[in-house]
């Protein structure tokens, strides 16, 4: 009479295939990527702009007549060397002819205690770029005063560079620990961002067919938990649709850029000398990045369980919470003790991200409503052991279990239900009602 | 044969006893109406027929079986509430819910496409749901109900949204599937309706069956002491009569029942002409389905009922 599973097959067709077809779905997906892209471009472009910027003209009066001329061969566009009395500089910042002026007592040189006054602020960057330069300009001098070396003066300038190696069975490679941590953060925002749309897709769809009426009909077709469980597995389709969608971009955008990268190098071998002597990372670092940086296919593996796990907890919940309410208005207090386990380990992130395998971090990361997001971020950032993965796994499968008979216990009762808000009081009445 | 017998089903929600101990059984191929009025627990019976709630007591069987989730796909529900996805086009929206009836998509499509011609709907396949007037959703929502062909349908208001010439439509729609040797159960608050088409019927009051059988039966054991009469005039002088109840009064006709057996039909007419009544038309009937829904369901529901009816 009734082949088993496939009233539920059809509810996920039909969850995936209205969704993936929807003008929404097709938008964001491409949209998406390139809102990061125009984001990280735009703070980049803004951080290399002001790094620019020379609208401070700063005057400098200097008792010692030796810093002052330094500091103006350092930057000529900004500073510029004054006899004029402070009062008369004061006048001058005062009616914005000059935007401030520093001021070298002939002791600055001992001291190391300056002043500038400036029309207002200035900014941490201005500052700490003054300072930067002066303490450069008195070590420089210092040094030479008694007498040292110029390999050591170098050496001072340059500061020291460590660069981290990682210990592995061919000997040692590169370490890209920050930039691991980068990706750890990244995995870890990612996967809030997506529990937090797919959950509430999963809510949304069980209020609108509630509101819609729709349910009455399903449910004289299929049992309860088969419709529950349909739209979270198909809604979930949709999720992991979009995101294997990206990872090819990605991974596209990767081999892409290695290419390109190799092209740069093989074009300007002048560009690379020049680069040599720049302080940043120059066109052999970048392609040696390329060459060197990859992301563990485990990292992907992890990511697309934890995500995959953590949307099933959450969207199983978000549902109870949409069978609860009959418009989408009515959810949101319901929805806040679903919200806070997503929004928790996001405040802990940085904490875990400092020192991924400490005692907090592997606690916290091993409770099943954080380790979505938590153990993901620990996984890209470092090596988690091995015991503590399948932990966190037999932990989230269980998990899953109880938090989806949990739901479907009260989406059966819910989705009947119109009329009066619900409290947590009633809603655990229904919890015992059948 | 009885297709579905009901066996002393109760259900409780917390405190409130929806259903107290029906009990009723359903001849196969026959028009069954399903009466009550507002909160009488006929939506609560019809869900636990159609498996969306368990009764606390009591046995469903259909076809023979005990319902359950194996016996979905053999009824049709069409709720008094309906619902369709909006953004979701007719015919994706007819596949579907035939699917989850477990209906071959092919299947679905040609007999979508045949029952929307048979509407006078041929030609909205691809509108969605959200384009449609409620009268063109009722239909869909009607077609959607009863694709998979089954033995039992069972529908609550079916022709409420529907206009006259629509209302006849689905009318002869239902007579043709009892005809075709379908069950089907039909609530409604509409009495002319219960008249014009079920053969049975049971009427439930707070949650318990009040009165069951064949319609003409029930109509025959309350006699015909109901006058139906046509006049020009004015009908005042029916107060002055002892024992005369009126059910129903316009300018030029009214419907009354003789409680009073002293009162015979010649002392009535003597007392209109005698008034200056015309009579066109003095006939004793049988009471109407309407008026033994109100004498049964009794004075304490009767406000109830107004809002109802």
């Amino acid at each position: 009479m009734r082949s088993k599973g496939s009233k539920i097959f059809t509810i996920i067709q039909h969850e995936y295939i209205s969704k993936v077809k929807s003008k929404g779905f097709i938008l964001s997906t491409i949209l998406a990527p390139l809102a990061i892209v125009a984001i990280y471009g735009t703070v980049i472009a803004v951080t290399l702009m002001s790094s620019g910027e020379t609208t401070k003209k700063i005057a400098i009066r200097d008792l010692t007549g030796q810093i002052g001329i330094e500091l103006v061969s350092r930057d000529t566009s900004k500073f510029f060397i004054t006899e004029k009395s402070e009062e008369e500089l004061r006048q001058e910042v005062l009616s914005s002819e000059l935007d401030g002026f520093m001021i070298i007592d002939d002791k600055f040189l001992e001291t190391g205690y300056g002043n500038v006054y400036t029309s207002g602020g200035g900014g941490l960057g201005f500052i700490s770029s003054i300072e930067q330069n002066t303490e450069d300009i008195i070590v420089n001098k210092k040094l030479k005063e008694i007498g040292a070396e110029n390999s050591i003066i170098d050496l001072v300038n340059r500061g020291v560079s460590i660069t981290t190696k990682k210990v592995t069975l061919e000997g040692s490679r590169e370490d890209y620990s920050q930039m691991l941590a980068f990706l750890g953060y990244f995995l870890g925002f990612l996967i809030y961002g997506l529990m937090f749309t797919y959950g509430s897709f999963v809510m949304r769809g069980v209020i609108e067919e509630k509101a819609n009426r729709i349910v009455e009909v399903i449910a004289s077709s299929a049992r309860p938990f088969e419709i529950m469980f349909g739209k979270v597995v198909g809604i979930g389709a949709v999720g992991l649709t979009q995101v294997l969608f990206w990872l090819i971009l990605l991974m596209i955008l990767f081999f892409a850029g290695g290419t390109i990268a190799q092209m740069f190098m093989e074009n300007s071998q002048n560009m690379k000398m020049m680069a040599d002597t720049a302080n940043q990372p120059n066109n052999a670092e970048i392609l040696h990045f390329f060459e060197n940086f990859s992301i563990s296919p485990w990292i992907i593996v992890a990511f697309l369980f934890y995500f995959l796990a953590g949307y099933f907890i959450y969207s199983s919940l978000f549902a109870a919470v949409g069978s609860a309410v009959d418009q989408e208005q009515d959810a949101s207090q319901l929805t806040m003790p679903v919200a806070l386990p997503i929004i928790i380990p996001i405040i802990f992130i940085p904490n875990v991200m400092n020192n991924p395998d400490g005692t907090i971090s592997t606690v916290l990361s091993l409770i099943p409503f954080f380790s979505p997001i938590l153990m993901v971020s620990r996984i890209a950032a470092g090596d988690v052991p091995l015991w503590q993965i399948l932990l966190s796994i037999v932990l989230l499968a269980g998990t899953f279990v109880l938090c989806l008979w949990f739901a479907a216990k009260i989406y059966r009762v819910g989705i009947l239900m119109y009329g009066k808000k619900p409290t947590f009081k009633d809603i655990i009445k229904w919890f015992n009602l059948d | 044969m009885k297709i579905l017998k009901v066996e002393g089903i109760s259900k409780t929600f917390g405190n409130y006893k929806a259903v107290n101990n029906i009990s009723f059984e359903v001849e196969e191929g026959k028009i069954f109406g399903l009466l009550g009025p507002n909160g009488a627990g006929k939506t609560t019976t019809i869900r636990m027929i159609t498996n969306i709630i368990y009764p606390d007591k009591g046995k469903i069987e259909i076809l023979g079986k005990s319902t359950g989730p194996d016996i979905q796909n053999s009824i049709a529900y069409l709720p008094e509430e309906r619902g369709l996805y909006k953004k979701l086009k007719v015919l994706d929206q007819l596949i579907y819910f035939a699917r989850l009836k477990e209906v071959p998509k092919d299947i679905a499509i040609s007999r979508a496409k045949e029952w929307l011609s048979k509407l006078g709907a041929a030609g909205w396949e691809n509108k969605k749901i959200e384009e449609l007037s409620k009268g063109m959703q009722q239909k869909v929502q009607f077609i959607a109900t009863i694709l998979h062909e089954p033995p039992v349908l069972i529908l609550d208001e079916p022709f409420s949204g529907f206009d006259p010439i629509n209302t006849e439509l689905l009318k002869s729609i239902i007579i043709d599937m009892k005809n075709a040797g379908k069950t089907i159960i039909l609530s409604t608050h509409v009495m002319s309706q219960v008249e014009q088409l079920c053969d049975d019927l049971v009427l439930i009051n707070k949650g318990n069956v009040v009165l069951s059988g064949a319609v003409r039966t029930i109509k025959s054991s309350y006699g015909s002491n109901t006058v139906i009469m046509e006049f020009d005039g004015d009908s005042n002088f029916l107060n002055e009569l002892p024992g005369i109840k009126i059910n129903d009064i316009t300018t030029h006709r009214v419907e009354f029942r003789v409680d009073n057996h002293e009162l015979t039909s010649n002392h009535i007419l003597k007392t209109a002409m005698n008034n200056n009544v015309t009579i066109f038309k003095f006939e004793k009937v049988e009471p109407s389905l309407h008026e033994i829904f109100i004498e049964v369901v009794g004075n304490e529901n009767k406000k109830e009922i107004k809002d109802a009816v």
